[in-house]
């Protein structure tokens, strides 16, 4: 009988390898952008050493947008109106700069990040107070930030242009420290804070809980629509400061100028290995979900002669292509599982 | 007793859309008579902008996203929804346009167009098959992360046939005629009406029917309301979502048809972007619940009507711009949705009232 036990325990040992992969999906997602960075590097020689701080630079704004949708993600919800919340973000925070009525940088964060705030407050107490599905509220929500934009008392008819910045606004995104822009910095810190924030805070577990069983967390006395609403809050205090993010990078922002970018943003998070019914998700899929799909904007125009045009074709299919596969991926490895476990 | 069933049809959502449509249209007359009296008093010559027949006239640019609300509200109804409308649209117009050329050099411009005419629809089904077919075989992505990305492919595909070209059939005889059938207008008992009206009302008379008086209505509310109790009922889920993705894409189709042959007379790759917004915002409006299970085509139709009323209204009596414009019907999105939701609890607040109140009498 003993041995018997020490038996199954060395089975288990000498399965864990395989069970750890399975637990940990980050990792075979590492290996699939290993062979891509590696498939590209070799059909178009130099690409890599020539392109990695473009790619880091690329996937920077996406990332930090992403994370926020993690949040939404994982409660089970889902956010469409980012592209348009960081458009209108930018766009007063560069209002407000032309004007003179901002110097700083630190003002024009703030700004960013409240005006992204306030529209992911009202998006989440619509969608938890109102009982409206997610997809309702921020689909009326992004055409309600693209039609506030135009209006007189933000832009008008005029855009935001190189000449509306202040020299230590433009220089700053891109000013290098040890080689590493600023933006990546920011989109690191953001992402290093958002896993601590989910791992280690009551109110990070609560955002878990909820998303896994809503009805048991509620037992649990954890306060089920409030944590609706400041996942969204979040997601949009995010949007927001990737507004400013973008308006550095660019130095211009006009209505439409980030449309479909909540695509790239959605295709990040499901790529890194997050549920969209809620409760599975880490902020490390997050990562290199985003960090896969920069690599696949940059790598498309190398490989098929800049043709802009099959550019949005194959970005289009490339995507929706890897979203399939990982799913595929997803239920072999749960079949795998199943199997393991005799059921 | 007789008073509360009064109250309850009274409170039903297409006698409120209707409710709604007076109100706007008094508002929008009233408005519109100040505006005339205050050129009267300034010596000009009053030109009435907003009347029956102006309205009637003027219906046909607001009926285009009305096809698609059609075929929206039969997703809706089922509880899913399809972000690739206007993209579908879209492909299909690129499609009808780059097969025209050539047909027209092989043969007489009038078969060339009807073929083109039914490519385009081939297209719309075509793209509506592949959206419900990865939408049942991928069910752990929901149908909206999937109708996004399908967008995205539809878009681009867009691009890859035109470029940044854009099409032109201004002085075509062939589109001048498909002109003439989409967007003349006959005249019925005095009244000048728009053939489109006409072809929409029948479509959605087709709708009514197939929705409110045969099985596959009640299936697809069955299906709406809970689908897996559908399933176990003996419903082929699986091909009956599949078909009805089919016909969203059809519609789709067809409004691109219009569009090309009434409205602008080109076809470009970015055109009719956002026209999903309208189409979703117009079934919402006309009852259908993001959650599946309840709808009615007449409110659809109505809401059609409310938005070509609101839109005019706004753009042409109060003058506002079109961004303003968007922005109503953002925020008509978003009431129309949680309302509902806050009538639901309204009489829920009030029925355990009464019962409190019926426990206490006992």
């Amino acid at each position: 009988m003993k041995r018997d036990i020490s038996e199954k325990t060395r089975q288990k040992d000498s399965f864990s390898l395989l069970s750890y992969v399975i637990e940990h999906r980050e990792i075979p997602l590492l290996g699939v952008l290993a062979v891509l960075l590696a498939g590209v590097s070799i059909a178009v020689p130099g690409y890599f050493t020539g392109n990695y701080m473009n790619i880091l630079k690329n996937c920077s704004m996406n990332l930090v947008l992403a994370s926020g949708m993690l949040c939404v993600l994982l409660i089970g919800s889902i956010d469409i109106s980012v592209a348009a919340v960081l458009e209108l973000a930018a766009a007063i925070a560069g209002v407000l700069m032309r004007d003179g009525k901002i110097h700083t940088m630190i003002g024009m964060f703030a700004v960013g990040i409240g005006v992204g705030a306030l529209i992911g407050f009202i998006n989440g107490s619509i969608m938890s107070f109102g009982r409206v599905l997610p997809i309702i509220v921020t689909l009326g929500m992004t055409y309600l930030a693209r039609a506030l934009i135009p209006m007189d008392f933000i832009l008008g008819m005029n855009k935001i242009a190189r000449i509306d910045l202040t020299e230590y606004f433009k220089e700053f995104i891109l000013h290098e420290y040890l080689g590493i822009p600023v933006i990546v910095y920011i989109a690191g810190a953001v992402a290093i804070l958002m896993g601590l924030f989910l791992r280690y805070t009551r109110v990070g577990r609560s955002i878990y809980a909820t998303g896994s069983n809503e009805e048991a967390a509620r037992m649990r006395g954890v306060k089920v629509k409030w944590i609706k609403v400041l996942a969204h809050v979040i997601c949009g205090a995010l949007a927001g400061m990737a507004g400013i993010m973008r308006l550095g990078y660019y130095n211009a922002i006009e209505k439409g100028a980030a449309n479909g970018q909540e695509m790239y943003v959605i295709a990040a998070c499901v790529l890194g290995g997050v549920s969209v019914m809620g409760g599975y998700g880490k902020i490390t899929g997050v990562v290199i979900g985003a960090l896969m799909i920069a690599t696949i904007d940059s790598a498309i125009p190398q490989l098929f002669m800049n043709a802009t045009m099959m550019k949005e074709f194959f970005k289009g299919i490339l995507i929706l292509a890897a979203i399939l596969l990982n799913v595929l991926m997803q239920r072999a490895a749960n079949k795998r599982n199943l199997k393991g476990r005799d059921i | 007793m007789k008073a509360k069933k009064a109250l309850s049809r009274f409170l039903r959502w297409e006698t409120m859309l209707i409710v709604l449509l007076v109100v706007l249209w008094l508002v929008f007359d009233a408005k519109d008579a100040s505006l005339q009296a205050a050129r009267i008093a300034k010596g000009r010559r009053a030109t009435d902008i907003f009347n029956f027949t102006n309205m009637l006239n003027g219906m046909g640019p607001y009926l285009l996203y009305s096809f698609m609300a059609l075929g929206m509200s039969l997703i809706l109804g089922m509880g899913d929804i399809d972000i690739s409308v206007g993209a579908i649209a879209a492909l299909s117009a690129s499609v009808m346009g780059t097969v025209y050329g050539p047909f027209k050099k092989a043969m007489s411009p009038g078969l060339a167009l009807a073929l083109a005419l039914l490519c385009c629809v081939m297209t719309g089904a075509a793209c509506g098959f592949l959206n419900g077919f990865l939408v049942t075989r991928f069910r752990e992505l929901f149908p909206m992360i999937i109708t996004l990305g399908t967008q995205l492919f539809y878009r681009g595909f867009c691009y890859l046939l035109l470029g940044g070209d854009t099409l032109q059939y201004k002085d075509d005889a062939a589109w001048a005629g498909l002109k003439k059938l989409y967007s003349g207008s006959v005249s019925i008992g005095g009244l000048s009406v728009p053939t489109m009206l006409i072809w929409f009302l029948l479509l959605a008379l087709m709708f009514f029917v197939f929705l409110h008086l045969t099985t596959g209505g009640r299936r697809l509310f069955a299906i709406g309301t809970n689908r897996v109790t559908a399933r176990y009922s003996g419903i082929r889920v699986d091909s009956f979502e599949l078909c009805m993705f089919v016909i969203c894409g059809v519609t789709a189709a067809l409004s691109s048809m219009f569009y090309v042959g009434s409205v602008s007379a080109t076809v470009r790759a970015d055109a009719m972007t956002g026209y999903e917004m309208y189409a979703i915002a117009v079934a919402v409006l006309g009852g259908f619940s993001t959650g599946g299970g309840k709808g009615n085509i007449v409110g659809v139709v109505l809401s059609v009507i409310i938005f070509g009323v609101m839109k005019k209204g706004l753009g042409t009596v109060f003058g506002l711009p079109d961004s303003t414009v968007n922005l109503a019907v953002g925020l008509v999105l978003i009431a129309s949705s949680v309302l509902p939701n806050l009538l639901e609890d309204l009489s829920n607040w009030r029925r355990v009232r009464r019962q409190h109140a019926e426990a206490k009498l006992s």
